[in-house]
């Protein structure tokens, strides 16, 4: 089948798509978007996560014709402008938040998702929200001290 | 303006890949493109133990987009047959029609796309010939044996010194107990990945590698070539924990199918496969014994291990390497056996050995110390050995009793005021717990090339591997401290067998080894170019002596008067010098006068709700000697993650074997858990390690195992004083505390 998505801003079609490919298999293997991870096919480790109209769902998880006609935002979406980061990636680079990184581009999407609609989270929060992006390697701490970070850089940059 | 100068060991800089990283960019295994690749599936066997009676493929070779289907009917012969422990099974992928373990591959089918070649797979019919499988441990204890062959060779299973069995009869206090740890998975976030080329005779392969000179020599074997003719590229790798030390089949199968389809193939496992196929540490049962007098002095320990090994492979899991160097007790005694189980061959899982060895000790002494009434950190400062009690050597350094000082401060450690199962806060049951924790420190051969250019930036070039632990940033601080250049002027290149022969990244030696190639190799330039200065009539340093000359920020300058001087830029310049480089040659010493090792100590508390019995670790405390800390931002972030590890170890993560088939019922993430986010309490990790040329040149120690030994029998410790009672059994489910 022909898939028509908007990804990160830009309108693309895809030819040949499977009926049974998922969104990542898309993103990855046909639109040269890497950034997204696939690390458990099965929606449990969150290491895929993106944007859907809005809502962040594991790419895994979403058949590629339900994102027809509809709108992908994915990690390499997330910067405002070639050469620049947003606050989220700024944050998760300078608190050390990063390891092997197979886990980061998820949880960048996921925080980015969390700050978004809770500007000042509390930690409970951070814990509970994150608590479906899997890390094998932090132990999680560095990406708290990211989002406590990255949501006070954000309050301070719509201040 | 100069900027002041920072030196660049100890310097809590960015990792080098992190932007790469957080915008989506790093390039990991999967992700290197590769036009016209096919790519190949491999069929899971249904069964664990029996034979392939008949296999029957005409349906998936009809499939659309099928270019091949190998079986061990048709595959081509390999050549040879990889040493272990590098190549990780005894067996070769397909070599007979022999079912060992549940999933082994049976087939492979190679396909345009992976759709085509997941679909086509399905179509391969097998007709099993059913074994009579051993399911589990306890299944094959009877049968247990002391193991041979090369495997044991390099981990012995044996340790004695003085008599251990009459030093117990006699002593006055004595501890007994058996200990468990069930099967658990390194569960790297990334499946493993491999893209195989070959152009003639010359195979290309990208591969998630944690060491890309000893897998070369493994495929080569295998594929009966020399070595040059494998070139072996790892990119980045999504963390690996020991699953990607050792070269596994599905590696082989690519390259096998790559020359088989003349295209290039990709072979990406899914994540059932890396649980049953890339190794795990295996289930476990220890016996320890203690002998001690009133006063807490230890007269014997004995140390009995037994593990679970694949049908085709001797493998002793070492978790009696360390018993002899723990405690400076007189009488040892140690031995380590096997029993066949029907699952894939374990592997070296961080901390191989020492996370369920140190658990079973740890734990006993914890015991011993209850016995006597005796704080149990009073009972391991009682029994510090200062020197290795089997060699008697001294260590390069030990600061074990520091970690004790600083940890106990930091926690608030007190012992005695709450009898166990008292504790209450609220709804919860409260307790303490501490244990310690060696790692022997080990080497390898590693070189690296550092060069300055006329530009004035730096590369460095070693054939490490970046898995997570921040090896591309630390290396590049060493070799800046080494030339007295600005970090951000000095780039790395890695990954890869065209470049010089770095470590392998397993069994800590990074740091150790990789950093001082390129601590030599960066001293060298260095002193190449001071040479250069002071011999040179137009130099500002003309006549200087050589030790008198120091280099900051990429100036070359006198230390008694650093207004004379000259940047590296200046000084190749005017010779017409493109850039200068040498190649720093680390070799660990045959014999040493010294014993290496890190240290860590624990310090628990663990909360556990009264109606569910789920225990949580609510502070954690480790204190860790590694030497010198090249980074702490990255230190500290890995040293917590190998706690979380070794707490999921502890409490969560287990591959539960099917009693009668002892296929792996959890082979997911759904079942196999992990720690997540929410499961976190406040964990603090500390270092006291200080620079220690004697252990290696760069003065630093391995610190990404140290950090996941002693965790475990801290929290169990800790679950013993807040319930009252003792589970010897890994991981502390809650239904082992109803």
């Amino acid at each position: 089948m022909r898939l028509t998505i908007q990804i990160n801003g830009e309108q693309h079609q895809v030819d040949d798509v499977w009926a049974g490919e998922s969104l990542l298999y898309v993103l990855r293997e046909r639109l040269g978007l890497p950034g997204s991870k696939n690390a458990c096919e099965q929606g449990e480790c969150g290491s895929c996560t993106v944007y859907l109209d809005g809502t962040a769902v594991c790419a895994c998880l979403v058949a590629a014709g339900q994102a027809q006609d509809r709108e992908v935002v994915t990690v390499e979406g997330l910067a405002p402008g070639a050469g620049e980061l947003h606050p989220v990636q700024e944050a998760f680079l300078a608190a050390g938040a990063v390891q092997c990184g197979f886990c980061t581009p998820g949880l960048v999407v996921a925080a980015h998702n969390l700050v978004r609609r809770n500007p000042e989270p509390s930690d409970a929060q951070i814990r509970e929200e994150l608590a479906g992006n899997l890390c094998r390697c932090t132990g999680y701490e560095k990406i708290m001290d990211a989002v406590r970070m990255a949501a006070a850089n954000t309050q301070e940059a719509g201040a | 303006m100069t900027r002041s100068w920072v030196e660049p060991i100890g310097a809590n800089i960015n990792r080098v890949e992190a932007l790469a990283k957080v915008t989506g960019r790093a390039v990991y295994t999967a992700d290197v493109p590769a036009q016209g690749a096919a790519h190949a599936v491999q069929v899971p066997s249904q069964i664990s133990a029996g034979r392939v009676r008949r296999i029957d493929t005409r349906e998936a070779e009809r499939a659309t987009g099928v270019l091949a289907v190998l079986t061990h009917q048709n595959v081509p012969r390999w050549r040879g047959q990889p040493a272990i422990p590098y190549y990780a099974e005894s067996r070769l992928p397909l070599s007979d029609d022999r079912i060992h373990f549940g999933n082994q591959c049976l087939a492979l089918v190679i396909a345009d796309t992976l759709h085509q070649a997941e679909y086509a797979a399905s179509l391969v019919l097998v007709d099993y010939q059913l074994g009579q499988p051993v399911p589990n441990l306890d299944a094959a204890r009877a049968d247990a044996y002391p193991p041979t062959g090369p495997y044991p060779d390099r981990f012995p299973t044996e340790h004695r010194r003085g008599d251990a069995v009459a030093a117990l009869r006699s002593a006055p206090v004595r501890v007994d107990r058996e200990y468990r740890t069930a099967t658990i998975s390194h569960a790297p976030m990334e499946p493993s990945s491999t893209l195989a080329s070959w152009d003639g005779d010359q195979l290309t392969l990208h591969d998630s590698s944690q060491g890309v000179f000893a897998h070369r020599e493994a495929v080569a074997t295998a594929f009966g070539l020399p070595v040059e003719s494998v070139r072996l590229i790892s990119s980045l790798i999504g963390g690996g924990f020991g699953n990607k030390s050792y070269t596994w089949g599905h590696t082989l199968l690519a390259a096998l199918a790559a020359r088989v389809v003349r295209r290039p193939v990709r072979l990406t496992l899914n994540r059932k496969e890396v649980f049953t196929g890339t190794g795990h540490m295996p289930a476990m049962i220890q016996r320890v014994r203690l002998g001690a007098r009133r006063d807490g002095t230890l007269t014997a320990i004995t140390h009995d291990t037994v593990n679970a090994t694949s049908p085709t492979d001797d493998r002793n899991e070492p978790a009696i390497q360390s018993t002899p160097a723990l405690y400076a007790v007189p009488n040892l005694a140690a031995r380590a056996q096997v029993a066949k189980v029907n699952i894939g061959t374990s592997g070296a899982m961080r901390t191989p050995g020492d996370t369920p060895g140190q658990f079973a000790v740890e734990c006993a002494m914890d015991e011993l110390a209850y016995e006597l009434g005796m704080d149990p950190l009073e009972l391991r400062r009682k029994n510090y050995a200062e020197r290795h009690p089997q060699s008697g050597k001294p260590f390069s350094g030990k600061r074990l009793l520091r970690c004790y000082e600083v940890g106990a401060a930091e926690f608030g450690w007190s012992w005695g005021e709450a009898e166990p199962g008292t504790l209450r806060d609220g709804n919860d049951l409260v307790g303490y717990g501490m244990a310690s924790g060696i790692r022997a420190e080990h080497s390898a051969p590693a070189a690296a090339r550092v060069e300055i250019s006329s530009d004035g930036t730096a590369e460095v070039r070693t054939g490490t591997q970046e898995i997570g632990g921040g090896t591309l940033t630390t290396m590049v601080q060493v070799a800046a401290s080494g030339l007295g250049v600005s970090p951000d002027r000095v780039s790395i290149k890695a990954g890869d067998t065209d470049l010089p022969q770095g470590a392998p990244t397993f069994g800590s030696m990074t740091s150790g080894s990789t950093g001082s190639a390129v601590h030599l190799g960066a001293r060298r330039v260095r002193v190449a170019a001071i040479r250069l200065a002071i011999r040179d009539t137009q130099s500002p340093l003309h006549g200087a002596e050589e030790d008198a000359v120091d280099v900051r920020d990429g100036r070359l300058l006198l230390r008694a008067d650093p207004s004379r001087g000259e940047t590296y830029v200046d000084l190749l310049d005017r010779h017409g010098i493109g850039a200068l480089r040498r190649v720093g040659e680390y070799q660990p010493e045959e014999e040493s006068a010294v014993e290496r090792a890190t240290f860590g100590a624990h310090f628990v508390e663990v909360r556990i709700d009264r109606q569910l019995s789920r225990v949580r670790v609510a502070r954690h405390v480790g204190v860790f000697d590694c030497g010198r800390v090249l980074n702490e931002k990255t230190a500290t972030n890995q040293a917590r993650g190998g706690m979380i590890f070794a707490m999921g170890g502890a409490l969560m993560e287990q591959l539960v074997p099917d009693p009668v088939s002892g296929r792996l019922i959890t082979p997911a993430l759904t079942d196999y858990h992990v720690p997540v986010h929410a499961d976190i309490g406040d964990v603090r990790a500390l270092f006291v390690g200080e620079h220690e040329p004697e252990a290696h040149p760069v003065g630093a120690k391995g610190l990404g195992e140290i950090c996941s030994i002693g965790i475990a029998p801290a929290i169990a410790n800790a679950v013993f004083h807040a319930t009252g009672k003792r589970v010897r059994e890994l991981p502390i489910t809650p239904e082992k505390l109803l």
